[in-house]
């Protein structure tokens, strides 16, 4: 009980002196609504908003304020992608691909701004479950998290990069696997974090440092878009709005359950190193289809369909965040760049982190969300018009803004060419359907894997059984080799036979 | 299988290859790394468990072997026999001409004219050109602009390739004149569209109002701040603008 009023009391803090303070509803709005319009254009993703915003406000403004900005973006976008999927049938964010199977027959149905409206309140719903999840949770696997140490690290942040490939790979997981490692190389650029020993700089003082995570950022996420969205295309008939964009509260109070499972769905699924909002949709919406009575109506206009989706979404936001500040290891690509922001602030997400920092995040996203459901009711029309804007029109506009971002992180003209370097090398790979949010996982978690499986081999003497005789250890150890294997065809061929023995 | 199947695995066959080389390349790169107790400066890395080295070879060989795996996938679903031919691997001219075309220009504008030419200048050249070139995809467009955009670029790379040289104007000048040349041909072309109508401003206002944002609300480094427009609006904010509300 003890902990619930401290926590409750900690946040209540926070949440009053970032309300009582009026330049928190400047940066709330603009923020916000950046998000949102990155969401609604489809070609522009939460990442990459969250991405760019982090040039703009990452290290320039107070830590506070560059929370807000970017934490607000993130809420916003991921929001955002349901105007497209409804109005378009097109997703403005991978997160809303499950939304358009439902939201898009709702609107040719003349339901439009009730759709519009339910997305509004249950991504809102979503968002504080996936907050509420990161206030008692984050403390909870604090308190775990001291007694993990470097062995533990290393294969929890295995375990992220390998996960997320086998998880964000369309085609083959190995795919996925190459994607990480490919990051985790990058990683190894610049001097190395135990002997300060050189790694493949090939001479040149820039790349001792190694390579910067935001204009690896812009690069895998901007580029690739702006090379493939620059194409003559139609903008798509967008369905004219029927009915007013207002939560319909008997539709919220008879779907409620639904609600309540596609916000925990999402904050699980999000909480998972290195897993998106796109499979949260996805995997609440194939749960809500097989569990519900009205299983039969999902991809035909349900209205219980949206919900699952939208709700799971935003959830997973919350979620993306527990495994980001208590491990330092990202939940989301989003989550991901904003590791990005953190590490240029020179904060250090993980056990170690400031407290206070926690209560504010998890202060911001209560915000954050309030007005996304405030902007959701109320201007939903102008993001509307938002949507006729051709790709050609604003992918230019991003490149510069990705440049001038890029450029002021730090690394000045160097880091645009390492920028246009992934970005190239990011389009390749998308081409091949090799992903690239495993690649961003790597980089970001490639020092940290290093440093801890060395400290560990140094601490134990070169024993490589520390890596199985900790409980904790043993259990990720046990975790990343039935990851592996799961994906091996001898072995799936092995599992099948005794699985049919038993049936 | 499928047809995007088959083409899958016949890009599959040339990637797992590209990636079987960049493996074998950086394991031999990592053998400049004291892997067994070297002797740097007089100081031993001592084991073989504290090197530098020790995770990059896990990650090439882990890497290297993954690309075996998936050439040995490719050749198997017939990756290999479909990747000697254009079609095989599903690339067709008209989206090579597409590709070809915001390469040079991305090119272009990174490594030749961000650094050299004023950023409103190159900006505005690259937004002019990327929206005039790909709004109706046509090949023609595509190159015209491409080749504004690279005619700009090599003139600037070309006179003033030392660092030293950026700071000259004669690259502005030219992006500036190829720049208001683009956009009267494309305005010319522009009847009734209101997309390349719009062009103009948004090329003017965009990189205006970022560079401003970033170089006097953030107060943050901004590219070529000698350039022939900042420089003015520098000088301007600085001089004229500022000291009406310092005062």
């Amino acid at each position: 009980m003890d902990f619930v009023l401290t926590q409750l009391s900690g946040f209540a803090g926070a949440f009053t002196d970032l309300a009582l303070d009026p330049l928190t509803y400047a940066y709330l709005i603009i923020s916000v609504f950046l998000g949102i319009t990155f969401g609604a254009l489809p070609g522009l993703t939460a990442t990459l908003a969250v991405t760019i915003l982090t040039g703009f406000f990452g290290n320039k403004i107070p830590l506070d304020y560059s929370l807000i900005a970017l934490l607000g973006a993130y809420v916003g976008a991921i929001y955002g992608g349901s105007y497209p999927a409804i109005l378009l049938n097109i997703p403005g964010t991978a997160a809303s691909a499950a939304s358009a199977m439902d939201g898009h027959p709702l609107a040719r149905a003349g339901r439009g701004g009730e759709a519009l409206g339910l997305t509004t309140t249950a991504s809102f719903i979503g968002t504080l479950i996936g907050t509420t999840a990161l206030l008692v949770f984050v403390w909870l696997l604090l308190l775990l998290s001291q007694n993990i140490a470097s062995p533990e690290k290393a294969l929890l942040a295995l375990f992220g990069i390998l996960l997320s490939g086998t998880l964000m790979s369309e085609d083959l997981v190995i795919k996925g696997w190459i994607s990480g490692l490919i990051g985790l190389a990058m990683a190894m650029v610049g001097l190395d974090p135990l002997l300060s020993e050189p790694r493949y700089t090939f001479g040149w003082s820039y790349m001792l440092s190694g390579f910067q995570v935001v204009p690896v950022l812009m690069g895998a996420f901007a580029i690739p878009q702006i090379i493939e969205g620059m194409r003559h295309m139609n903008t798509g008939q967008v369905i004219q709005l029927k009915g007013r964009i207002a939560p319909n509260m008997a539709a919220i109070r008879r779907y409620m359950p639904t609600i309540a499972r596609s916000g925990v769905i999402g904050t699980g699924v999000g909480a998972l190193p290195g897993v998106g909002e796109d499979v949260a949709g996805w995997v609440s919406y194939g749960v809500g289809k097989s569990v519900s009575k009205e299983g039969s109506k999902f991809g035909k206009g349900s209205l219980e369909g949206l919900l699952s989706s939208e709700t799971a979404n935003n959830a997973c936001i919350g979620g993306a965040l527990i495994p980001l500040l208590v491990l330092g290891i990202p939940g989301s690509p989003p989550a991901a760049a904003l590791m990005g922001a953190f590490k240029i602030n020179n904060i250090i997400p993980g056990p170690t982190i400031d407290p206070e920092i926690i209560l504010r995040v998890v202060a911001i996203m209560v915000l954050a969300s309030l007005t996304m459901f405030i902007m959701g009711l109320f201007t939903a029309r102008v993001f509307i018009r938002i949507l006729r804007l051709p790709q050609v029109v604003f992918l230019p506009v991003v490149m510069v803004l990705t440049t001038i971002g890029s450029f002021s992180v730090g690394g000045g003209i160097n880091d645009l060419y390492l920028m246009l370097g992934v970005g190239f090398a990011a389009y390749f790979m998308n081409l091949l359907k090799i992903p690239i949010a495993p690649l961003v996982i790597g980089v970001i978690l490639g020092g940290l894997f290093d440093e801890t499986f060395r400290r560990s081999l140094l601490i134990s003497g070169g024993d490589l059984t520390v890596f199985a005789l900790r409980p904790v250890a043993a259990i990720l150890l046990g975790l990343n080799v039935a990851l592996v294997l799961s994906q091996v065809p001898l072995v799936k061929r092995a599992y099948m036979k005794l699985k049919g023995r038993a049936a | 299988m499928d047809e995007d199947t088959e083409i899958m695995r016949a890009r599959d066959f040339w990637g797992a290859l590209v990636l079987m080389g960049l493996s074998v390349f950086f394991l031999w790169r990592t053998m400049d790394i004291p892997l067994w107790g070297g002797n740097r400066a007089g100081v031993s890395s001592a084991a073989w468990y504290n090197s530098a080295a020790i995770v990059p070879l896990g990650i090439f060989s882990a890497l290297l072997a993954l690309s075996v795996t998936l050439l040995v996938i490719s050749i198997r679903a017939g990756g290999a026999a479909r990747a000697l031919s254009a079609a095989g691997t599903g690339w067709n001219p008209d989206e090579t001409v597409r590709f070809g075309a915001i390469g040079v220009m991305l090119f272009f504008y990174i490594v030749a004219l961000v650094p050299r030419v004023d950023f409103v200048l190159s900006s505005g050249l690259l937004i002019t050109a990327l929206t005039f070139g790909f709004h109706r995809g046509l090949r023609r467009r595509m190159a015209l602009a491409a080749g504004a955009v690279a005619f700009c670029g090599g003139y600037a790379l070309i006179l003033h390739l030392p660092q030293s040289e950026w700071a000259a104007h004669d690259d502005d000048w030219v992006a500036l004149i190829v720049w208001v040349a683009l956009t009267v041909v494309m305005l010319r072309r522009a009847r009734g569209d209101r997309v390349l109508k719009a062009v103009p401003y948004i090329a003017v206002i965009a990189p205006l109002v970022l560079v401003s944002a970033m170089a006097f609300g953030f107060r943050q480094n901004v590219p070529n701040r000698g350039g022939l427009l900042f420089k003015q609006i520098e000088y301007h904010y600085y001089v004229t603008i500022r000291p009406i509300w310092r005062s």
